[in-house]
Parts: structure tokens; sequence; C-alpha cells
């Protein structure tokens, strides 16, 4: 018999906010000292209240608008209780019965083309905090920094059939939330986490089969593997009768390729949830809910359509520049200035893009000041900076996005030279000392020519039009 | 409510219910049980549903962090800490 495996995911994004959800304390703790970014509100003192910080609706909404979901204009939070010592009030406040986002749709293309996966809802929701426990032996330690930072849950329906799909479903999570600017959704750094529902049925059945669940998936690598593991072992409990498949929560173990049986699946009414008489009902007004939605970004394919047909770039430069949203802010920003399209993408593609791999930065991560980006490109092409001088000059504008191209090359003596009588005298040295290569230009060995202007163009530091070097350094060879 | 209900409802709140108490319960829900039946009686299937029994929304703050909270102040009535965290049974293996 035929299978196939039907997939739902919930993904859980961390919202790029400074403070937490309903506390002012910081939401970024990386590296910090434990339960040093805590107050008595995300630390479930009795008798502290919850305000909801602005931004994370702001965010969830974003988020809501780019997978084209319906937005509830009145939004409600409530508590889902569960024991747990990283949870310190012993409920999570999240939203159950009017999410802030409610039926999307996502595209996503495979190799076997395009497919709609419907989005269920998106809600805002807590983070827990940190168990650690190999401090000391008899204790669990723990570390409420994360308590009550930011995250949406963007939750599927079963409309996944493969590990394929799954992780273009992620790509395209990623792409569109970047895009929009509310999360970093760094698997690696914890920013994107994902839990996988699965199960499988009889091909053409429209019955769904006994449904597992594996819990905070962190690399896309380890989704598909686990992926591929359940199917598998479904599969065979279904065919061979090797056990007997239950509806639970399962841990998978990445190292050695196997999942494990963690608790039996808890039901929405384990958690008894009830509306938080906390937290007050959030109603979008048309003035809040307009502005989110003016401020939302062009799709990335509608951006490299344009780039193609208004600025005339080719499809691969195109597909390079709207890899991210940065690149396409710094590339705009900078033919906002320079005004050749071909020039700034040469530059954003060539030069910023192979300094952020060199440093092992993601695209997102580029802070370079996309104007200055256009001043310094028109500094190069009018040929008053060199071309080399330039890349340096770029490197500093990463290390300080204040730096102003034109004064930090005056004063770093980057300027291009129009002293003819600086460049003769130092033709005249460089070829004074080296009479065998006059003599082999001479002789029509062209090399020996490239191998004085280098020498003379580092004599000049690169600061010289090279046309005008060339021009004085052949009068000057000739006449030896 | 039986008693396999109350048990995981128990065991959910982390409580031990004693024989006495358990009874209790099974009292109070006994004499809601018809409560509960008018209740279920109602159609509300083209009812919109109340968000909150006053027409009352939240406020809102910007997003703004401010200082931190002294951790020694929110420790003080910790049973245990350690290093700066809080200290609680094991709860894994």
């Amino acid at each position: 018999m035929k299978y196939e495996t039907v997939i739902g995911l919930e993904v859980h994004v961390e919202l790029a906010t400074d403070s937490k959800i309903f506390c002012s304390c910081s939401a970024h703790s990386y590296g910090a000292d434990p339960n040093s970014h805590v107050c008595p509100a995300c630390c479930g003192m009795p008798g502290m209240l919850p305000v909801v910080n602005k931004r994370v609706v702001d965010f969830g909404m974003k988020a809501g608008l780019m997978l084209d979901c319906h937005i509830n204009r009145t939004t409600t939070f409530d508590k889902k209780s569960y024991y747990y010592p990283d949870l310190p009030a012993a409920y999570q406040t999240t939203q159950w019965f009017a999410p802030v986002a409610v039926n999307g749709l996502v595209e996503i293309t495979t190799s076997k083309g395009k497919k709609n996966v419907r989005i269920k809802q998106i809600h805002m929701e807590e983070d827990a905090g940190k168990l650690v426990h190999d401090i000391r032996e008899d204790t669990t330690h723990v570390d409420f920094n994360r308590t009550s930072v930011p995250l949406i849950e963007i939750v599927s329906q079963p409309d996944l059939s493969s590990a394929e799909e799954v992780e273009a479903y992620l790509e395209r999570l990623k792409t569109l939330l970047r895009y929009a600017r509310v999360a970093e959704c760094e698997m690696a750094h914890g920013t994107m986490r994902c839990d996988v529902n699965l199960s499988v049925r009889p091909e053409g059945s429209d019955k769904l089969g006994v449904r597992t669940e594996m819990k905070n998936m962190n690399s896309v690598e380890a989704i598909k593997r686990a992926i591929e593991y359940e199917t598998a072992r479904h599969i065979d409990a279904l065919e061979n009768g090797t056990e007997e498949l239950r509806q639970e929560t399962r841990r998978w173990d990445d190292i050695k390729g196997k999942s494990y049986a963690m608790r039996s699946k808890e039901t929405a009414g384990d958690y008894r949830y009830f509306p938080d008489p906390n937290v007050m009902p959030v109603v979008i007004d048309d003035t809040w809910f307009e502005s989110i939605k003016s401020s939302l970004p062009e799709f990335p394919e509608v951006k490299r359509a344009r780039y193609a047909e208004e600025y005339g770039l080719s499809e691969y430069d195109a597909e390079q520049l709207t890899k991210s949203i940065a690149l396409c802010e710094c590339f705009e920003d900078a033919f906002s200035v320079c005004k050749s399209a071909k020039d700034a993408a040469n530059w954003m593609i060539s030069e910023v893009m192979s300094i952020l791999n060199a440093r092992q930065m993601t695209y997102d991560m580029l802070k370079l000041n996309g104007k200055a980006l256009g001043e310094l490109i028109l500094l190069v092409s009018e040929g008053k900076v060199g071309r080399a001088n330039g890349k340096k000059i770029l490197g500093a504008m990463f290390d300080d996005p204040t730096i102003a191209p034109a004064a930090y090359a005056e004063e770093n003596g980057l300027i291009v030279s129009n002293d003819t009588g600086l460049i003769e005298k130092v033709v005249a040295e460089v070829v004074a000392s080296d009479p065998k290569a006059v003599a082999d230009y001479k002789g029509g060995k062209e090399k020996a020519l490239m191998s004085l202007f280098g020498r003379c163009m580092k004599q000049l530091k690169g600061n010289c039009d090279p046309q005008m070097l060339r021009t004085i350094l052949i009068d000057i060879v000739n006449k030896q | 409510m039986d008693r396999d209900t109350l048990r995981r409802l128990e065991l959910l709140n982390q409580l031990s219910l004693t024989e006495a108490q358990k009874e209790d319960v099974f009292s109070f829900f006994a004499d809601r049980d018809e409560d509960l039946k008018a209740l279920e009686a109602i159609d509300t299937e083209n009812t919109e549903r109340m968000v909150h029994v006053m027409p009352i929304m939240t406020v809102v703050r910007e997003d703004v962090v401010s200082q931190p909270f002294a951790r020694e102040d929110l420790q003080r009535g910790a049973p245990e800490t350690d290093e700066g965290y809080w200290c609680v049974p094991r709860v894994v293996e």
C-alpha cells in the first residue's frame, strides 16, 4: 500500500523588540548574567499586572499581513495553565480565543512546483524561562531572563507532505518575516523554533492517522531527518505492526537519528485556557491598522521584477540583491545618490556582499549607510578616488557607519591627485631605477610597462587617474 | 465531575485533595448540574463571542527598556539561590 505523510507545523518566532511583551525588561539577554533582565512582573510575583508592548502587536499584525491573514481587530490574551519551574506564574499568557491573525496562506515552491499552505492562526505569547541542569546534581537552576520575551506562534494547517515542502515553507516564512523586519528567524540562535506534527495515511484517504509531535526542533536539516525517520516509523507500525502508534509528544535525538516518546500528547483541555483578566482586549482601530498596512515592504518577487524592469538589472543581479531586505534598502539608498543602478548593484554584489561573507555576517546584519555608499560610488566613478582606495574606504564604513566617504578620503590622503608635476617626478624616479624594464618594453614586452605602471601607482598610493599615469609613463619611457 | 476527571485535575494543578475535599467538589458540581444543563441548552450558534463584560480595552506601552530590577531584592524570599539562579528541586533525571 502507498502512504502519504501529513505534516502541520507550529513555528515559534522571537520578535525583534527591545523590551519584553508585558514589562519593560530588556528582551535581549544573550550572554547576560542569570536573572539580570527581570522584574516582579516577568518573575510572576503576585499582584503584578502586565502592560502590553505596542510593538509586539505591530509585529503580530505585520506578520499576519505578510502571510495573507485576516487580522482580528479585537484580539485578546488568555492564560494557558501548566506547572513547570520555567514558568514562574504557572501559566503562560498567550492567545487562544481571539488570536491576532487567522486564515492565512503561504505559497511555496518545490521541485514539484507551487503549492499553497494554509495558515490556521498566528498568536502572540510570552516565552518561558531557561532551566540549567548541569551546575549541580541535586537541583535545577532557573534563569528568568528569557521569561516574557515576545513570541509569535505560526500554526499551519496539515497541508505539508514532505521534508522538502517543510524546508520550502520554513524558508518562505523566514524571508517574509525578515523582509517585514519583525524577527531575525535564525534557528541556530533559537529565534525560530519548530514543532512538527506528523501522521501518515493511505494515499487518497481523507482520514488523518495517529499524530505525533516533535517539539523545539532548531535546525532545518534536523527537521528533515526527523520527518524522514518518523514517516518510516509510522509506515512500519501500520504495515508490519511493529508498535502501536499513540498520540504523543516525542523528542528527536539528532545524533542517534531517532525519536523517543516523551509524554502523551496534551489536549487543549489539559491547559485549561481562560481569558486573562489582567489584560484587557487589544482593540486595533483603523488608524493603527492602516499605519501597519502602509508600512509593509514589497514582497521579494515584486521587488525582483521591479529591479529588472525599472533599473534594467540582470535577473542574476536582481536575485542577489533581493536576498535580504537590508541589501535592498542599502542598494536603493546608494542608487538614490549615485543614480547608476548598474554601479550600485556591482558595488553591492562584488564588494559589500564579499565583506559580509568574509566577516561571516548574514545579509540582514548589514548596517552600512546606503547613501554614503552612493557617495563613495560617485567618488570612484568620477575618478576622484581610485577603485582600490574606494574598497579601503568601504571597509572603514563597515566599521563605522557614520563615516562620510569624501571627508574620510580627504583626511586619509586617498583623493586622486591631478598634480602632473608630482606624477612626472614619481614616474621619472621609477623609470630611472629600472633601465632593464624600459629596454624590455622597447623590445616589445608590454608586461614590462605594466610592471612599471604598478610600481608608479604604488608610490602614488593609488591616488592617481590611471589613464593620466599611463600617458605620462609611456611618454617618459619613450624619451629614454 | 467523576473521580478520574478530578484525579487528572489534581495532577494538573499539583494538588492532593483529602477525601472530604473531594466529596465537597462532587457535591458542588452535583448541585450545579441543572444550571449547567440549562446553559448548554441555549442556542449560541450565531452569537458573537463577548470579549469582555465591560466595553473596555487595554492600554499599550511603547517598546522602551527600563532599568532592570535588583536581583537581590527579587530573590530575597527565595528558599535557595546559587550564582544568581533560583534553585528548584531537580526536574530531570
